[in-house]
């Protein structure tokens, strides 16, 4: 019983950190970028839901809504102003995203002072009976959202032009080129797109944890591990990485002390990576042999 | 229908085609020929405005190619096929040939398109659900030319559309051009494999250190000596 109730902690953690990731390896297989300022988007997206929530309208659907778009222009803005230019080079793709990290974090200090906000959603507290075990609605919604928001995303890539186009860009930059897509929009698009999954992230795992400047912290570090375990580049390997860390690492609250969670969930990494040095659908990436 | 004047293009100031004057007529097939370095592949990227660097003027149809952009370009008859492959390997042939065709809005005059190309290159048609990755070297070129003709262009620029096929690929791939000049487009490539390139063509020109040294009928070049000598020797 224990088992499946961590086995439904898990899924729900890792959906978040699939949410987290996928956006990461789309903008990393579009544009060859690393953003490491992924994680404040995340946070930023808890913020926006909380203040839509507590400024505009109590409805947290639409919060949830909101928060998406908002950080999907953030990464709009964000590829346009910083990260188009720095393609080439990671060092300063690095340098770019520990500034930015800095800047919304002190933004947000600023507007929201230090201390942790709490989104409230009182219905969202609701227990869901699910056989013998008692999920809260919250825990629900959030592989529910996370779960419609992956089969959007696939159904955007494999099925409309432009995610075609995308995929398309990811694989041929100059092909891509030669049939009339530009690459500056795909770039936008893909930024936008992985930041707004991000920013939706945050808002939904505000309610069940609070808001504070390095609430995406967590994320980040899970993410990065889910993209390596599932293999750079691709997409699915990022969703079952995620949800493989967010099972590996609420089952093994059972056998050790918690603290000993993230321990676990790299030594299961480093074993993968011995077997299969490119991760578990991990493929070469554009450019190498 | 394309027309090159005093064509100047390079990389970060150091300018490797170094005056070009060419004219490609509709149904016609131009080659251009010229030892390895010779600035053959950066001539075409140039009429391609790929280039940050060059001078001169090119114009489509008396329209400047240097103020549009690839996918004006592209929309206005231009098409490029660049050296090496350039099929997407992770799409299917069908989402290549879709991809042919992204500045086509209208998902039914698309799919006329496509039909259209899969009548010309039957070969596609039973292997629309493969990755292109999957497909062999002769397929790839033909789901190019097809990706390519989706557009309709004008004008086919290719770099080296024969290397590294076997020779009755080679052959297949020149008829398919000719056929395209045929039906009044205007076709300019770049070729290594000169002798078969030139049968295959009206004109061509020999390009040696970014100059066009010769210009002539695809016939006269093929008797010509030096010709022979410098650039068909080795076949
Ligand atoms: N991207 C680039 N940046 C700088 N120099 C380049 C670039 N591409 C080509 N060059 C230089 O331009 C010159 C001509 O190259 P180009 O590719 O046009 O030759 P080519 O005639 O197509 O040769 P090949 O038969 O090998 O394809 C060469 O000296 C090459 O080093
Ligand atoms: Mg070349």
């Amino acid at each position: 019983m224990a088992f499946l109730e961590q086995a439904l902690n898990g899924l729900m953690m890792g959906s978040i950190y699939a949410l987290f990731a996928v956006g990461m390896v789309l903008v990393f297989g579009v544009m060859r970028v690393l953003n490491f300022a992924h994680g404040v988007i995340f946070m930023a997206g808890g913020y926006m839901c909380h203040a839509v929530m507590t400024h505009v309208v109590a409805f947290y659907p639409l919060a949830l809504l909101l928060s998406a778009a908002g950080g999907a222009v953030i990464g709009a803005v964000l590829e346009r102003l910083v990260f188009r230019r720095l393609r080439e080079s990671l060092p300063m793709q690095i340098v770019a995203s520990l500034g930015l990290i800095l800047m919304v974090q002190n933004g947000v200090l600023l507007l929201f002072g230090p201390e942790a906000v709490q989104i409230s959603v009182p219905a969202m507290r609701t227990v869901v009976p699910l056989g013998p075990l008692g999920v809260t609605l919250q825990q629900v919604l959030i592989v529910v959202v996370v779960g419609v928001a992956m089969a959007g995303l696939h159904l955007f890539l494999t099925r409309s032009r432009l995610g075609t186009a995308m995929r398309a860009a990811s694989q041929d930059l100059q092909a891509a080129r030669v049939v009339g897509i530009n690459p500056d929009r795909v770039f936008a698009l893909t930024f936008a797109l992985a930041s707004g999954l991000a920013a939706l992230g945050g808002a939904l795992l505000g309610p069940l944890f609070l808001v504070f400047p390095a609430m995406g912290d967590l994320p980040l570090l899970k993410g990065l591990t889910a993209i390596v375990l599932g293999g750079m580049g691709s997409v699915g390997g990022a969703v079952l990485g995620g949800l493989a860390i967010g099972v590996l690492e609420a089952e093994s609250t059972l056998l050790a002390p918690t603290d000993y969670r993230d321990l676990v969930v790299f030594a299961v990494l480093i074993l993968v990576l011995l077997v299969r040095p490119y991760g578990l659908f991990g493929r070469r990436l554009r450019g190498e042999p | 229908m394309l027309s090159i004047r005093g064509l100047r293009a390079g990389y970060g100031g150091r300018m490797i085609v170094d005056g070009v004057d060419l004219d490609v007529a509709a149904g016609e097939v131009v080659t251009v020929i010229g030892q390895n370095g010779a600035g053959k592949s950066t001539l075409l990227k140039g009429i391609a405005n790929l280039l940050r660097n060059r001078e001169g003027a090119v114009t489509l149809d008396g329209e400047n190619v240097f103020a549009l952009s690839a996918q004006d370009l592209l929309g206005r008859g231009l098409a490029f096929i660049p050296q090496g492959r350039s099929v997407f390997p992770g799409l299917t042939v069908a989402e290549n040939l879709r991809m042919g065709g992204f500045l086509l809005r209208d998902p039914v005059l698309l799919r006329q398109r496509i039909e259209a190309q899969l009548e010309a290159f039957p070969a596609l048609a039973k292997l629309l659900g493969q990755l292109a990755a999957n497909l062999s070297g002769g397929q790839q070129r033909q789901l190019e030319l097809a990706r390519t003709m989706v557009m309709q262009p004008k004008v086919i620029m290719l770099d080296e559309p024969s290397i590294g096929l076997a020779p009755q690929v080679v052959e297949q791939v020149f008829a398919t051009l000719r056929t395209l000049a045929a039906g009044g487009r205007a076709v300019l490539m770049v070729e290594q494999n000169v002798r078969r390139a030139l049968q295959a063509s009206d004109r061509g020109i020999v390009l040696e250190l970014g100059r066009a040294r010769l210009q002539d009928k695809a016939a006269a070049l093929l008797g010509d000596e030096r010709v022979a000598r410098l650039y068909m020797g080795k076949r």
